[in-house]
């Protein structure tokens, strides 16, 4: 495993940031980590790179326990609220974060060039930081979390400053770091490209996760139905949420997710057996979106594995 | 450390911090060699008896002054070094690095540390090259005594720093000014209290000068420098500029354990604290 975390958990004080999470992270994967805003997805990352102390629990990155200047030599981060200092330029503030990670001379001159051509900077490294677009500083700092060649990088939100295009480039570096055997943890709110890229997905809710698996077991494994129905009485709804995974009632709307499709029948004959009235029941394209949706504002958990665990 | 060390210096280069600090000081002492050149004389012509002073008071004023310019440039440079980063997220990218919290402090200490001393040697030459040309008396450059000057922003830069890593910047500047004004005003107290048989005053000195010790190296300073072979006159006689008694080896001592304390106090701090 090139990252596992044990019931690593942060309270700040009374409050949670995480509470027993359980990761496994094999090599080579890009690694989706979702969640709302307030979830943990950066309190988790700013654990695992050392900007917070965990309150209990522990966690091993590249085989080292947090903390290990080794491992950290072979990882690279991009934090969210990236800034860096306006009064370098692109190439000193690679060149500073070389001298971090104790390259030498030669690996500099070598390194930097590669990774600002690589995020499409390389006419831009003599100018000031200063002058730089908020897009161009996100290039920027994809830049110094790819400078060691890292085995393993933490990506916060890697393209909220960029346009389409610019996505689409991070999307293709981060493609080609797998094809090199390179592992990704990739925090993001845009569900359409985690889906589009992610070997495994991780959702995170009030800190705790609340689904995790490959792509496939957690889209094809699941049903999404939708029912109009009148007459619902509490019981039938008590009822429909324990067949479903995630139930949320919205007047006669009634949105389910089932764990197969031979579940949908014992649906139907709960509405009718119930005395409602069932004026429609229809199965839904399944995306991540609508599994985030349901998690997020319904209920339940999902785990495609048979712990915990993400393996 | 080396690299953030050396970023630091670049920082205080390339914020201008240095140049605009270096154009005051020019301003400064300009003025100040201009009122020497021209106070002086008159000085000395309605000093009567006490003429034989007035070139020591001119350069203890220099002296008194340039640490508090010196001192002001230490809290300022560094009163923000860790909190403002946290505060605008610089430091997220620099602490995920194969580096130790402790070498990011340490590493600011020292180019913090040289930039002042550096500028402290400079003000310090310059003080008494002024003091010679206007007046003619000639003061040893002293080394003990030049280090001693380059070591009062040194304490308080350990001081500011450790303020930094855990209280917000405009916090720990006014936290750090405050600390400054209480060895700053004791100071002037022991002074008084020396001069006027006061021993609660002498005893509140003392008492601030354990609570921030960079008054008392400045005391040590002038002491030094003019209880020096061939100036007949002594640094009790100053009034709130001199030194009325010197300050002792232990209380050097004390100075260099109250540095380390604060430095260590800095890098504890820091090295647990949540980013």
């Amino acid at each position: 495993m090139i990252l596992e975390t044990n019931n690593l958990t942060k309270m700040y004080g009374s409050k949670t940031g995480c509470s027993d999470i359980c990761l496994a992270i094999n090599k080579g994967q890009i690694f989706g980590f979702l969640g709302p805003n307030g979830a943990g997805k950066s309190t988790l990352v700013k654990m695992l790179v050392g900007l917070l102390f965990p309150t209990s629990g522990s966690a091993l990155v590249l085989g080292q326990p947090l903390g290990d200047l080794e491992a950290r030599r072979k990882t690279g981060f991009l934090p969210e609220n990236f800034r860096y200092q306006e009064w370098l330029t692109g190439e000193e503030l690679l060149s500073f974060h070389a001298s971090l990670y104790k390259m030498a001379g030669e690996e500099k001159r070598r390194r930097i060039p590669a990774v600002l051509g690589q995020v499409g900077l390389g006419s831009k490294g003599k100018q000031k930081i200063g002058s730089y677009s908020k897009g161009m500083q996100q290039r920027l700092g994809l830049a110094c979390a790819l400078l060691p060649d890292p085995d393993l990088v933490f990506l916060d939100e890697p393209t909220s400053a960029l346009d389409p295009l610019g996505r689409r480039e991070v999307r293709e570096i981060m493609l080609d770091l797998r094809s090199r055997g390179k592992t990704v943890f990739l925090n993001s709110h845009l569900l359409s490209e985690v889906e589009m890229i992610c070997d495994r997905v991780a959702i995170i809710k009030q800190g705790r996760i609340v689904a995790s698996g490959t792509m496939e077991e957690l889209l094809v494994d699941t049903v999404e139905v939708e029912m109009q129905a009148e007459g619902l009485s509490p019981p039938l709804i008590n009822e429909l949420a324990t067949l479903g995974r995630s139930c949320s009632v919205n007047g006669g709307l009634i949105r389910l997710t089932l764990g197969s499709r031979e579940e949908i029948p014992s649906l139907a004959a709960a509405v009718v057996r119930s005395g409602a009235h069932l004026y429609s029941l229809q199965t839904k394209h399944n995306s991540l979106e609508d599994l985030f949706v349901n998690l997020i504002q319904g209920g339940g958990e999902i785990d495609a594995g048979s712990s915990p665990v993400d393996h | 450390m080396l690299a953030v060390a050396l970023l630091t210096i670049k920082e205080v280069i390339r914020r201008r911090i240095l140049l605009v600090t270096l154009i005051l000081t020019v301003v400064f002492l300009a003025l100040y060699a201009t009122g020497v050149h021209y106070g002086y004389p008159d000085m000395v012509n309605h000093a009567g008896p006490l003429q034989g002073l007035m070139a020591a008071q001119f350069l203890a004023l220099g002296l008194y002054f340039g640490s508090f310019i010196i001192a002001f440039l230490g809290v300022m440079a560094a009163v923000g070094s860790i909190s403002g980063e946290i505060e605008n997220g610089t430091i997220f990218a620099i602490i995920p690095r194969p580096v130790r919290r402790c070498e990011i402090i340490l590493g600011k200490y020292l180019g913090y540390g040289l930039v002042l001393s550096a500028f402290a040697s400079l003000f310090y030459i310059a003080v008494l090259v002024i003091i010679r040309w206007n007046t003619g008396m000639s003061v040893p450059v002293r080394l003990g005594a030049l280090g001693l000057f380059c070591l009062q922003p040194l304490v308080l830069l350990a001081v500011t720093l450790l303020g930094t890593t855990f209280l917000s910047t405009l916090a720990n500047g006014v936290a750090s000014f405050m600390l400054y004004s209480v060895g700053f005003v004791g100071g002037m107290l022991e002074q008084i209290g020396h001069l006027a048989g006061s021993q609660v005053l002498v005893k509140i000195g003392i008492f601030s000068s354990l609570v921030m010790p960079v008054d008392a190296i400045y005391r040590k300073i002038v002491y030094n420098l003019l209880s020096a072979p061939g100036v007949s006159f002594s640094a009790y006689m100053m009034g709130p500029f001199g030194a009325g008694s010197e300050p002792s080896v232990w209380m050097l001592f004390y100075t260099g354990l109250y540095l380390l304390f604060f430095l260590a106090m800095a890098v504890r701090v820091f090295s647990r604290r949540d980013i």
